[in-house]
């Protein structure tokens, strides 16, 4: 009895004492960086270079390399030294939020990161330096976002208190990277002409099963979200886990300028319709719902089990290559048109970027290294070694052609693959400034053509609807609406596609049971919290 | 009547092979497959044609992932954190519990609990991760090694073991003039091999396979080699804001076979050899002395 009583006091003393030690380290991580950017000019003169930390996202296709020509040419040219902490993707936004809840041992900067979901309110609660307020340390960025036309688009990201906490990479045009991918060599043989909309892309999937009856022609690498999130918006929505926007169930009226709900709309129902209409008469792949790796996708494809696929561009040669199909061909085309329009994935021309933990803003060098970062990565002679290396070394200019050398450009594996492995050009994480023109070079002319064509055929790529601004409370209501109205939009797709539920049938019954966990309260927290 | 017994005995036999056979295959086919596809050439993995034999040797996976910048330095940390750990561990774990076996040691029972409660409730991820800092063990391979050391699980049954050896013996070392460190190095330790293989098996798998410790304590150079395995594995399944450009880049299977290979076989080569003592330790309790 006296035992358990003592048990009771130290461990009532233990949870109290846990409970304040968590307390005062919070309080010391929200603590604000000085909010005026005073600059200090001493620090420039210094020839010494400048070192520091830095985050980077590493990704098993393309692993880091210290010796990479970008690295070291870059640490040469800006005079810094930098300590670059490589962490595996799968796992880096633990690290990252570890580093920002803790804000111990936090370094520099941080690559690769954007303030959607839990970074927003860590800015908001003063973990990430606001760096919209020292855009005089960031002539640079200034210059690209002007020069691309961005500067509505960067005034998205800013949060509910009007600042923005990073650098975000720039594209002056999105990029059609991927999308439906045919087998050209098959609608030769079978005399087909080139889908244009959905209903033409039923018939071609028609043909193909009626001239291989055990295929299933339609694909789909990864995952259904990939199909998901390329052909939704033909149809006027976007939801799912990676619809545009990251609400999941909501979707955005264009015309309207607010959201809608998505999930349970008229053009949803179209959508999984159509769906359903093809996996019922075998042209989906009824593996579909399960994520189907690239080996298995590219097993599925090269040995001719099925001939459509949505999928990305980089894939196809390794593919082409690969299968013992002779004349094996394959073409991506343009975004199907839907009810809503011809339109691919939505897209925003500003992507992940540069992020500066509040800690860094007590270094006393703290304006050197932010104009250290913006000369970097945004200056127009680095942002073109990020993109094309060293002139001299990985390419030449003929007048205003590039021309990559021998090396690359008769690699096996591509120019584009090329230059990411071997010399760290064209990686997501260091390249922040996205020229469509210059980027199509390292592509073969195809690919060119096809985004030409993308390009001129207006709108097809939207822009990512508006975050809505939450603040730490609201932003704790909408997700804990969003993850049971997500998980049963979920389950109920998959019956829909699978025809385990009726759409005719059990319409209703869905729509009711979306509306009882409150979809339209969530939809009104959106619309009611955009700027 | 004994020949009808032979019968059913032959029965059982045939039977318990067979099960086991079953068994051997249900642990060993995978590892066959994943072997074969590391070796097998990648045009006759794309093309659905390797079932459980290699086709058309290439050992290209294994020359590409021995090309990957960190994986032999991540292979010794992981050398360095288990044959460091477990020694570390081995050492703690036997101080600690040979005192708490001792029932008549005043607080014993109490110490007991603290252990016990420790192995139900624990601080969560940021408090461990702000002791751990504030210690300054961060960036420092202690963080692997030190916060490791005893384990409740492993602790309780060496206490256990401990318990069960005749305390006549330590009267006797008492009476020849060793004293309590005296007995546990020249008595209780060599007696207890078994429970030691045992504790020391479970916690040099436990340091091979940890990854998510290395991850957040330690820096990039510092990183194990499972860490380095998950994100070849697992590296290009994403969600969120970058789930488009991780769609995009896929890694072969044979290479992730190869570094499954490669990763996992020192650790399960370890079994054979410590099997001996692995079984005598599960089982000591029953033996009579």
């Amino acid at each position: 009895m006296k035992f358990k009583k003592t048990l009771a006091v130290i461990c009532a003393v233990a949870m109290a004492v846990s409970v304040f030690s968590g307390c005062s380290s919070k309080g010391n991580t929200s603590s604000t960086p000085e909010g005026t950017a005073s600059t200090t000019p001493s620090s420039e003169i210094s020839n010494e270079p400048i070192s520091f930390s830095m985050y980077y996202s590493d990704n098993a296709t393309l692993p880091f390399k210290d010796d990479w020509l970008t690295i070291q040419e870059i640490q040469k040219r800006v005079n810094a030294k930098i300590k670059f902490e490589v962490i595996p993707i799968a796992d880096y936004s633990t690290k990252v939020s570890l580093a920002l809840n803790t804000g111990n041992n936090a370094p520099d900067v941080i690559l690769y990161q954007s303030t959607t979901g839990e970074n927003a309110s860590l800015a908001l609660n003063g973990a990430i330096v606001p760096i919209s307020d020292y855009s005089n340390l960031t002539p640079n960025f200034n210059a690209r976002v002007k020069e691309f036309g961005l500067e509505k688009d960067v005034e998205r990201l800013n949060l509910k208190d009007g600042k923005r906490y990073y650098l975000p990479s720039l594209f002056d045009v999105p990029f059609y990277d991927g999308g439906l991918i045919i087998r050209d060599d098959l609608l030769k043989k079978y005399n087909l002409a080139a889908p244009k909309t959905f209903d033409e892309l039923y018939n071609v999937l028609k043909v193909f099963k009626d001239k291989n009856p055990d295929s299933y022609p339609l694909t789909i690498l990864a995952g259904p979200r990939v199909l998901f999130r390329m052909s939704m918006p033909s149809f006027g929505i976007s939801v799912g886990k990676n619809g545009a926007g990251g609400s999941k169930v909501l979707s955005w009226n264009y015309k309207q300028q607010k959201y809608f709900s998505g999930a349970i709309s008229d053009e949803y129902k179209q959508y999984v319709s159509y769906l359903a209409k093809l996996y019922k008469e075998g042209l989906l792949d009824p593996e579909m719902a399960d994520p189907i790796d690239g080996d298995k996708w590219a097993q599925k494809m090269a040995t001719g089990k099925s001939m459509a696929t949505y999928a990305y561009y980089d894939q196809i040669g390794g593919l082409e290559g690969a299968s013992t199909i002779e004349g094996f061909d394959l073409q991506m085309y343009p975004a199907l048109e839907g009810p809503a329009g011809a339109h691919h994935q939505q897209k925003n021309r500003t992507g992940a970027g540069i992020m500066f933990p509040s800690s860094t803003a007590k270094r006393t060098d703290f304006d050197r290294l932010v104009k250290t970062i913006d000369e970097m990565f945004y200056s127009e002679d680095n942002a073109k070694l990020w993109c094309l290396g060293v002139e001299g070394i990985t390419y030449t200019m003929n007048g205003d052609k590039i021309n990559y050398a021998d090396g690359i450009k008769n690699s096996p594996n591509g120019i584009y693959k090329t230059m990411q492995v071997e010399y760290g050009c064209g990686s997501d994480v260091t390249q922040m400034v996205w020229i469509n023109k210059r980027e199509m070079t390292k592509y073969d002319e195809n690919y060119a053509r096809i985004n030409a064509e993308v390009e001129a055929m207006g709108d097809v790529i939207q822009s990512i609807p508006p975050m809505p601004l939450f603040d730490d409370m609201t932003a704790e209501e909408a997700s804990t609406l969003q993850t049971p109205l997500a998980d049963k939009f979920e389950i109920w797709i998959d019956a829909f596609i699978t025809g385990k539920k009726s759409i005719e049938k059990d319409w209703d019954a869905y729509v009711k049971e979306m509306k009882d966990l409150d979809i339209e309260k969530f939809c009104e927290l959106y619309n009611d919290n955009l700027k | 009547m004994r020949k009808f017994k032979t019968t059913s005995d032959i029965v059982l036999d045939i039977i318990i092979y067979i099960v086991m056979i079953f068994v051997l295959l249900v642990c060993l086919v995978p590892f066959i497959y994943m072997f074969s596809i590391s070796i097998s050439d990648p045009k006759a993995i794309i093309n659905n044609q390797v079932s459980l034999f290699p086709i058309g040797i290439n050992m290209e996976a294994y020359r590409q992932i021995f090309q990957y910048p960190n994986f032999f330095h991540a292979y010794r940390n992981t050398i360095f954190y288990t044959v460091v750990g477990t020694s570390i561990a081995l050492v703690m774990t036997t101080l600690f519990a040979y005192p708490l076996s001792k029932s008549y040691l005043r607080g014993q029972k109490f110490a007991m609990k603290l252990v016990i409660i420790s192995m139900f409730f624990s601080g969560g991820l940021i408090p461990n991760y702000l002791l751990i800092s504030s210690l300054h063990l961060t960036g420092t391979v202690w963080a692997m090694l030190i916060p490791f050391a005893i384990n409740q699980f492993n602790l309780i049954i060496l206490v256990n073991f401990f318990k069960s050896l005749p305390e006549e013996l330590e009267e006797a070392a008492l009476i020849d003039g060793l004293d309590y460190f005296g007995i546990l190095i020249k008595v209780i330790v060599p007696l207890s091999t078994p429970a030691l293989a045992t504790v020391g098996l479970y916690v040099a798998v436990f340091f091979w396979n940890d990854w998510f410790n290395g991850l957040i304590y330690l820096s990039t150079d510092q990183y194990p080699v499972m860490l380095f395995l998950r994100n070849i594995v697992n590296g290009t399944t994403m969600v969120g804001d970058a789930a488009g450009s991780a769609d995009k880049s896929t890694i072969a299977i044979s290479i992730k076979s190869a570094v499954i290979i490669t990763s996992t076989l020192p650790i399960i080569i370890l079994y054979p050899f410590l099997q001996k003592y692995f079984v005598k330790g599960l089982t000591v309790g029953s033996v009579k002395g």
